[in-house]
């Protein structure tokens, strides 16, 4: 072609070891396993099988924590989800005592989550003047309402067929059944943000929603099903937590949509959009997972995890910042 | 013509839609209660119930004129509260007056705190706030250590707030009005809409960004810090539990009332408006027939339909504009 | 101290040096400004102009240099310094407060107090009295963001002269006015001039220059190229202080064999916007769509690639209808835009270059059922289109907001020659905040595609591009199309007629 100076511009990517220990994911794993020492330094009960046992209690948020993923690398956020588990939970308490076929129960469970984050998605690509914020700010009070007005003036339910429950509640070996279906989400959902093109696509939504849209992405599309997707995650861990739970009240799911950003932050993903991946969120829940487990052994009150939390979202989005502004000075000098 | 430049005047403003459908919303829900709604009692009652909330509103009022975020709030509140608590139960303080400047000092630091690492840590201002929601909430189960400071232990604290006291409305009162002036008469309430309009063109105007942003969350947390003290007093009971997700409706009563979420704009008189309109709304639907647990479902459809209808109309009058446009 | 003794200066900068991360933003540049004169500043975008008003009014702090005010030097620690020793600017993208009146856009930070409180109705009167002093036809109660951008503009001049400021720094005032709008400006410059004040007056108008300025300083590259009486250098001179060489060779257009339709649309028309434009383009021929800033050219073109929805149109691909809902589908029909606004539209800043080229194409070249990203395949691609195009950088993986305005053009381009079903390319002003040296090569590249049998659209505001690069020429004005005009009968005056005709008769 017209002007082509024959210059060559390099197209093998660099991989050092270095480069992966120093990285975010490589903080996480170390943190990992210091939160695994911590454990069983302070308590002789923390072992391999008592952490397992434990588990499953905390175990079915995880399962939003990857589509939340989603959410926040294409630059978006999604407060409903912990009313649409309750929402979920609560409804199908109600198809359980009606006597309905549990593989009946579960399909509803899902699909009452899907439903659910479907609408949210309707109304973002629709009104795209509106940040998602507000709609599931709207959305999750009405979605907690509908099942508080179901659940009548008691505010509670409960199942009165437990043994599918307590089937979806069991284990294999010393594995809940959970843990293995979150390992696999954990697989499915880190393989198609990283490996397919249709992850790319996520990032570039989130990255720059103006040139995904020039580049031939569908947009709208894209924010539709991510947010359809969480709906369903949510009714999975609905699902879930009615296997340990067997029941609802109001205040199921309160909450658990910060647990899950949380973890996400602290896991690398910017809230900003189209930075961070799965597997540091990945890393970043079952650390928080065994660190509830590790201080619920210790006794401690339940809520003082609540301060560890916070400490670690805000320091774990303070780094990238800090480190970036270190690395801008460093440019500035050898210019 | 003159009819409908009225009419216009008033689906124009926020305000003033706001005011014409409260009115609406008052005769109408006194005529179903048979006149019983109307009444003193019941207005101090709806002004006593919502008065944490209120109070809240006008510091998210500051937070989200900058377009920023604060969900700490109730947390804050939670933390604040237990504080007090614990000092009437065990360091026997029962000053009111110099327990609700502590309680205000406690908020403004945790707000100073939020602010600080927004402005300066570039933190978006949801996680941010979102880690201070469990820092607090946290610190609030450690202050209380399993005790709740409730009934005797707070009983002259509580003469305050209990019901038939004017002390919550007065405090109310006042920051409304304090508030009012502040957003609209000083330069500093001006900043504050500056900052969030256009915070580039701010700081090319000379307006130091970071601390109107650091003042705007300081602000919150005092009037965080202040309603722990009053939910103290008015519940006569701190408990680390206390207003646990309540910070979603102060924000819903701000949407409400008109703040835009983007910033820049929203007023203290549409803050008050969409706050008392989402307290009547709690009143009003046990008198119209509706159980207290329709309330969440309703509060919901209506602030997806406040701000649903907001896009609606703002898109009908692009499209005018747009039909005016000479080719 | 200054050597000139001779010449009264309000302003003077030496030395001035500024570093973004990663570039050289000015490099010891300098500037002197007298009394009470109308200073032009010149050079191409990216020569360091903006950033360098910037470093005046305080905004930036420089690395090295001094900055002299009335002879003293003066070190500004913020706009606010700049704003109380009387220096106010407006820059090219109004600063504007959207969702606040005109009143408080103009006081902004200087209002009207008295014990402690804002005295909002002296300040509206005292802005009323600035409205009606530049002959303003709005109300300073008016809500900003309601108004047009020459009203925007209008109140940013009455921001700077409400600080009673004795140098007021215009940047790129006339860019989004009309003609009329712009002989406004220049009798409120002239008003300033008459009252004292200095102006520095950026523009890449020459006619805005020939106007109003006495003196002229160029910058290029983020260096001081040199300062000219207005009356002592000719127009060639100064083009060649700008872009640093004679243009004689700028437009390489080949000659080429024209062929059949191959790209049409018609009736295309969205409220507002746009009307009944209609457009062809054969095969291997350059068309030019010229037209003044909102003439409707983007917004069409927008709509033609399903970018927006049009209210009604047809678009015709090699003679066949084509339906167009989303940009993807005017892709696959091979309808190829390079949008106006590089790093908004183009290009995903913080990505690597290889990932931007490929983005459009990926799932093409994806494997599999589960479209798995087909890295080796990419990275070939784009490092072959990258080298195609000529881009300066070193790897495929370098963040494309690290390269110069010219080199994230090209990567852009290679963007576009990545999807190898392209039949037509439309270019919206491709050269905008290019340099010239990569000017020359996207030029060369246009020329090269016409060859190969491509159809291109070429949308630009500035007429040498057009006149030299085109094989017919398109003129819009107010969202109608207002001429079609063969490149052997095109001068530049004829366009501008044309692209100002309807204009004229609608404001008069």
């Amino acid at each position: 072609m017209a002007g082509k100076s024959g210059r060559e511009i390099n197209a093998t990517p660099q991989n050092s070891l270095k480069k992966k220990i120093l990285s975010w994911e490589g903080g996480l794993v170390l943190i990992f396993i210091g939160v695994l020492i911590f454990g069983s330094v302070v308590s002789p009960s923390y072992t391999f099988t008592n952490v397992l046992r434990e588990m499953p209690k905390y175990l079915a948020e995880l399962f939003m924590m990857f589509a939340m993923g989603f959410i926040l690398v294409i630059g978006e956020i999604d407060i409903s989800v912990g009313a649409i588990v309750c929402l979920s939970a609560t409804l199908t308490c109600f198809i359980n005592r009606a006597g309905a076929p549990m593989v009946v129960q579960v399909i509803a469970c899902l699909l009452i989550g899907l439903a659910c984050g479907c609408l949210n998605g309707i109304i973002a690509t629709n009104f795209t003047e509106l940040p998602t914020m507000i709609i599931t700010l709207g959305t999750q009070i009405i979605f907690r309402g509908i099942a508080e007005v179901s659940m009548g003036s008691g505010g509670s339910i409960a199942l009165t067929d437990t043994a599918g429950f307590a089937k979806i509640g069991g284990r294999i070996g010393p594995f809940p059944i959970a843990f293995f279906l979150i390992i696999l989400t954990a697989v499915i959902y880190i393989f198609v943000l990283s490996r397919t093109t249709f992850g790319r696509k996520l990032y570039a939504v989130g990255s720059n929603k103006t040139a995904a849209l020039y580049a031939g992405i569908p947009v709208q599309r894209i924010r539709w099903i991510c947010m359809t997707l969480i709906g369903l995650m949510a009714g999975i861990c609905a699902l879930f937590m009615l296997a340990t739970t067997f029941g609802a009240n109001t205040t199921t799911g309160q909450g658990f949509e910060m647990d899950v950003i949380a973890m996400c932050v602290f896991g690398g993903i910017a809230t900003t959009g189209g930075k961070g991946n799965l597997v540091g969120a990945t890393l970043a829940g079952f650390t928080i997972v065994c660190l509830r487990i590790a201080l619920g052994q210790l006794n401690m009150s339940g809520q003082t995890i609540l301060v560890i939390i916070g400490i670690l979202l805000i320091a774990s989005a303070l780094i990238p910042g800090i480190s970036q502004s270190i690395s801008n000075k460093k440019k500035r000098a050898a210019v | 013509m003159e009819k409908k430049s009225v009419w216009k005047r008033i689906t124009g403003s926020r305000e003033a839609s706001l005011v014409l459908i409260l009115a609406v919303m008052l005769i109408v829900v006194n005529i179903l209660s048979g006149g019983t709604f109307l009444t003193l009692n019941n207005i101090y009652q709806i002004f006593l119930n919502n008065t944490l909330t209120m109070l809240m509103a006008l510091g998210m009022l500051c937070v989200m004129l900058t377009a920023g975020i604060d969900i700490s709030i109730t947390s804050t509140l939670a933390f604040t509260g237990m504080i007090i608590g614990m000092l009437q139960k065990k360091a026997g303080f029962t000053n009111t007056l110099l327990l609700f400047l502590i309680a205000a000092v406690i908020g403004l630091a945790c707000g100073f705190l939020n602010g600080l690492i927004i402005s300066k840590g570039k933190l978006a201002p949801i996680i941010c706030t979102m880690g201070f929601m469990y820092i607090w909430r946290g610190l609030a189960y450690v202050v209380s250590n399993n005790e709740w400071a409730s009934g005797a232990d707070v009983a002259h604290f509580a003469e305050f707030g209990k019901a038939g006291s004017p002390g919550p409305l007065i405090v109310l009162l006042v920051a409304y009005v304090f508030f009012f002036v502040l957003m609209k008469w000083t330069t500093f309430g001006r900043r504050i809409y500056a900052v969030g309009s256009n915070a580039e063109a701010a700081r090319i105007s000379g307006i130091n960004v970071d601390a109107v942003i650091t003042w705007a969350y300081t602000i919150m947390g005092t009037l965080a810090g202040i309603a722990g003290a009053m939910s103290v007093s008015i519940y006569a009971s701190a408990q680390p539990n206390m207003q646990y997700g309540k910070e979603m409706d102060v924000i819903a009563a701000c949407v409400i009332g008109g703040v835009s979420m983007n910033g820049g704009r929203g007023t203290v008189v549409g803050t008050f408006l969409g706050a008392l309109f989402y307290a009547v709304l709690a009143k009003a639907l046990p008198l119209v027939g509706l159980d207290a647990i329709w309330q969440n479902l309703i509060k919901g459809v209506v602030v997806l339909v406040v701000v649903l209808v907001n896009v609606i109309t703002q898109r009908a009058m692009d499209k005018a504009n747009l039909e005016r446009r000479e080719m | 101290m200054s050597a000139n003794v001779s010449e009264d200066l309000i302003l003077e900068l030496r030395g001035i040096t500024k570093i973004f991360p990663g570039v050289k933003a000015l490099n010891n540049v300098q500037f002197k400004l007298r009394r009470g004169e109308v200073h032009a500043l010149m050079g191409e975008n990216g020569a360091g102009k903006s950033t360098f008003i910037k470093v005046i009014t305080g905004v930036h702090a420089a690395e090295e240099g001094s900055m002299y005010l009335n002879g003293t030097e003066v070190h500004f620690k913020g706009p606010k310094d700049a704003l109380a020793a009387g220096i106010a600017a407006v820059y090219q993208h109004p600063t504007i407060y959207p969702e606040l009146t005109v009143t408080e856009n103009i006081f902004m930070g200087h209002e009207f107090k008295k014990s402690g409180f804002i005295q909002w109705r002296a300040m509206n009167q005292e802005a009323k009295k600035l409205l009606d002093r530049l002959d303003a036809d709005f109300k300073p109660t008016e809500e900003m963001g309601a108004l047009s951008v020459a009203q925007q503009q209008m109140v940013e001049i009455a921001k700077a002269l409400s600080t009673h400021a004795k140098i007021i720094i215009l940047d790129e005032p006339t860019a989004a006015l009309t003609a009329n709008e712009s002989e406004k400006l220049y009798r409120i410059v002239d008003q300033l001039k008459a009252e004292g004040v200095s102006i520095i007056f950026i523009s890449h108008r020459m006619e805005d220059m020939y106007r109003l300025a006495e003196r002229v300083t160029v910058f290029r590259d983020s260096q001081y190229i040199g300062t000219y009486d207005v009356d002592k250098i000719t127009t060639p001179d100064l083009i060649k202080a700008m872009v640093g060489r004679e243009i004689t060779d700028m437009y390489p257009k080949p000659k080429v064999e024209i062929g059949k339709e191959i790209f049409r649309f018609e009736n295309m028309s969205r409220m507002g916007y746009f009307k009944d434009v209609a457009l062809n383009i054969r095969a291997g021929e350059i068309v030019g769509l010229t037209g003044l800033v909102g003439a409707g050219r983007t917004e069409t073109i927008q709509a033609v690639c399903g970018i927006v929805k049009p209210d009604s149109g047809k678009v015709f691909v090699e003679g066949k209808e084509v339906t167009i809902r989303n940009p993807k589908d005017a892709m696959d029909a091979g309808i190829i835009l390079l949008p106006e606004d590089r790093s908004k539209q183009g290009l995903i800043l913080k990505w690597g270059l290889g990932d931007n080229v490929i983005l459009p194409i990926q799932d093409k070249l994806a494997k599999g059922p589960f479209k798995v990203k087909n890295e080796k395949a990419e990275y070939a691609l784009s490092k072959r289109l990258l080298e195609d195009v000529d881009t300066k950088a070193v790897t495929i993986f370098d963040g494309a907001g690290t390269l110069s305005g010219g080199n994230q053009q090209k990567v852009v381009v290679a963007k576009a020659l990545a999807q190898d079903n392209m039949k037509v390319l439309i270019m919206d002003e491709p050269t905008k905040g290019v340099d010239v040296g990569a000017k020359a090569e996207i030029y060369a590249i246009m020329g090269d595609l016409a060859k190969q049998g491509f159809g291109i659209l070429l949308i630009s505001s500035e007429m040498s591009e057009i006149l030299g690069m085109s094989d017919r020429i398109y003129t819009m004005c107010k969202g109608r199309v207002t001429g079609c005009v063969d490149i052997t009968e095109a001068t530049q005056e004829g366009l501008l007629e044309l692209s100002m005709e309807k204009g004229k008769e609608a404001a008069e």
